[in-house]
């Protein structure tokens, strides 16, 4: 069978070569900015007077208009983050029964002479307002069980689905 | 042709009637306690069944399914599955204007909204080590069975 | 020089799983024995959990478990969406190692052998009605 090695190893080398072509954009090993884990870039903007009117509390016009063009939903509330000069939060209205009605969704950020726009990531939300949320401190268990509830019903399905093909297999016509 | 008989290891058979109940009651822990530190329902569910595979290694087979019979293995491996659906259909049951279907917080089991949570997640992860127990154990005891015709024995499935 | 460094010695995580995922691989593709290429099936499926994993790491993070003196300290929490997924896929990795070590039982059953080439021989000279 030496075509066979021959022709594993050719593909072995024309699939390291995809993979390495496509883990250029994956980020650093460890990276504490990453998207994954904090939040995404969507657009900047001139600074105008958009400092100005964003920490009167004001939202502005531009912004409103910039988001909803990329499909995203517009703003209702913005706040400044404590301690540090030049961010912002922005926060969302949301619909669900029994919680806080807005939900923080947006980062603005002042660099330079221009203004970052991105998108906090999801875990956010799931770190920060867990314990409050579900009055439990294990972070995989509450997300596996309660925001990720339906997965982990067809996880059960598929490995009981596995138990029964196994037993329609292996066992004889007078033991099933 | 006639079976050998395997040669009886006394320090093997006595460890294993020592560990056996230990193994158990850790693995019992590791459920319990999925929402206080690491664990849960797929990782207790695994241990408890390595209490039996340790049996069937340090003893024969014919032991283990006169313990725990196969009747008992299939109620056992739908009762979790059971669990955890009814738990669902409970939820729209006693959210009466909202319906959604698996949102623990509003079966009263206590008076707080969120603590509903915590106690509808423990019976979720014990339902969910129930049938990987009872599933696992299935698996294994088919993969090891031999033929009455006397043909190969083929035993033993990695358990993680 | 800073673009080498940048771009590859910081990455070193995803190059030795890519090198585990092709031994992997090879197993499947080139082996004879049936048994071996389960084994290489998961070999595989290990390497990708490792990767998938690997991605959700934070520089000086601790374990995802909440606690109010480490918020107060400081410290920053490692990411636990990824381990939340891989539960799922290790699951689905288990299960298929069952179903495909029931089959290769029944195969042995049936042909007396399992090396793949000699199982192509017998099959067609069983007569099936593939041709």
């Amino acid at each position: 069978m030496k075509s066979l090695r021959a022709i594993a190893l050719i593909l072995i080398f024309l699939l390291c070569g995809l993979f390495i072509y496509v883990a250029e954009d994956i980020p650093v090993f460890g990276d504490p900015e990453a998207p994954p884990i904090k939040s995404v870039k969507l657009f900047t903007m001139e600074v105008d007077q958009v400092v100005s009117l964003l920490d009167q509390h004001i939202i502005p016009e531009k912004l409103s208009r910039e988001l909803v063009k990329r499909g995203f939903p517009p703003p209702s509330h913005i706040e400044k983050i404590p301690g540090i000069d030049g961010e912002w939060n922005a926060f969302i209205a949301k619909e669900e029964p029994h919680y806080a009605k807005e939900e923080k969704y947006y980062w603005i950020k002042k660099e330079g002479d221009s203004v970052r726009v991105s998108r906090y990531a999801f875990v956010v939300r799931w770190i920060e307002k867990g314990l409050e949320e579900t009055a439990v401190t294990n972070m995989v268990t509450y997300g596996l069980a309660d925001y990720r509830g339906y997965d982990t019903l067809g996880e059960t399905t598929v490995i009981f689905t596995a138990g029964v093909s196994v037993i329609l297999l292996l066992r004889r016509r007078s033991r099933l | 042709m006639k079976e050998e008989r395997r040669e009886r290891n006394v320090v093997v058979e006595t460890v294993a009637r020592v560990m056996i109940p230990f193994v158990q009651l850790f693995a019992l822990y590791v459920i319990i306690h999925g929402t206080g530190g690491p664990g849960g329902g797929f990782q207790g569910g695994v241990v408890f069944a390595s209490a039996f595979i340790l049996y069937t290694v340090a003893f024969n087979l014919a032991g283990v399914k006169k313990r725990f019979p196969e009747s008992a293995n299939t109620i056992f491996s739908s009762l979790g599955l059971y669990l955890y659906a009814g738990i669902g259909l409970l939820a729209i049951i006693f959210s009466l204007g909202v319906g959604q279907y698996l949102n623990y917080g509003f079966i009263p089991f206590t008076s707080h909204f969120e603590e509903n949570r915590a106690l509808g997640m423990d019976f979720v992860e014990m339902g969910i080590g129930i049938t990987v127990m009872a599933i696992i154990v299935s698996i294994f005891f088919d993969l090891a069975q031999k033929d009455e015709k006397g043909s190969e024995e083929e035993e033993g499935e990695e358990s993680r | 020089m800073e673009w080498f460094i940048a771009k590859i010695f910081a990455k070193y995580n995803y190059w030795v799983f890519i090198l585990l995922m092709m031994i992997g691989f090879y197993g499947i593709v080139a082996k004879d024995n049936l048994i071996k290429k389960i084994i290489g099936l998961n070999i595989f499926q290990t390497a990708i959990f490792l990767f998938f994993i690997s991605l959700g790491a934070v520089k000086s993070g601790t374990a995802p478990i909440v606690d109010e003196e480490i918020i107060r300290k400081g410290y920053v929490y490692a990411n636990p969406l990824p381990h939340v997924l891989i539960l799922t896929a290790i699951v689905v990795s288990v299960a298929t190692t069952a179903v495909a070590l029931s089959l290769v039982i029944r195969m042995h059953q049936e042909y007396g052998t399992i090396e793949e080439s000699e199982i192509i021989e017998k099959s067609s000279d069983k007569g099936t009605t593939w041709t």
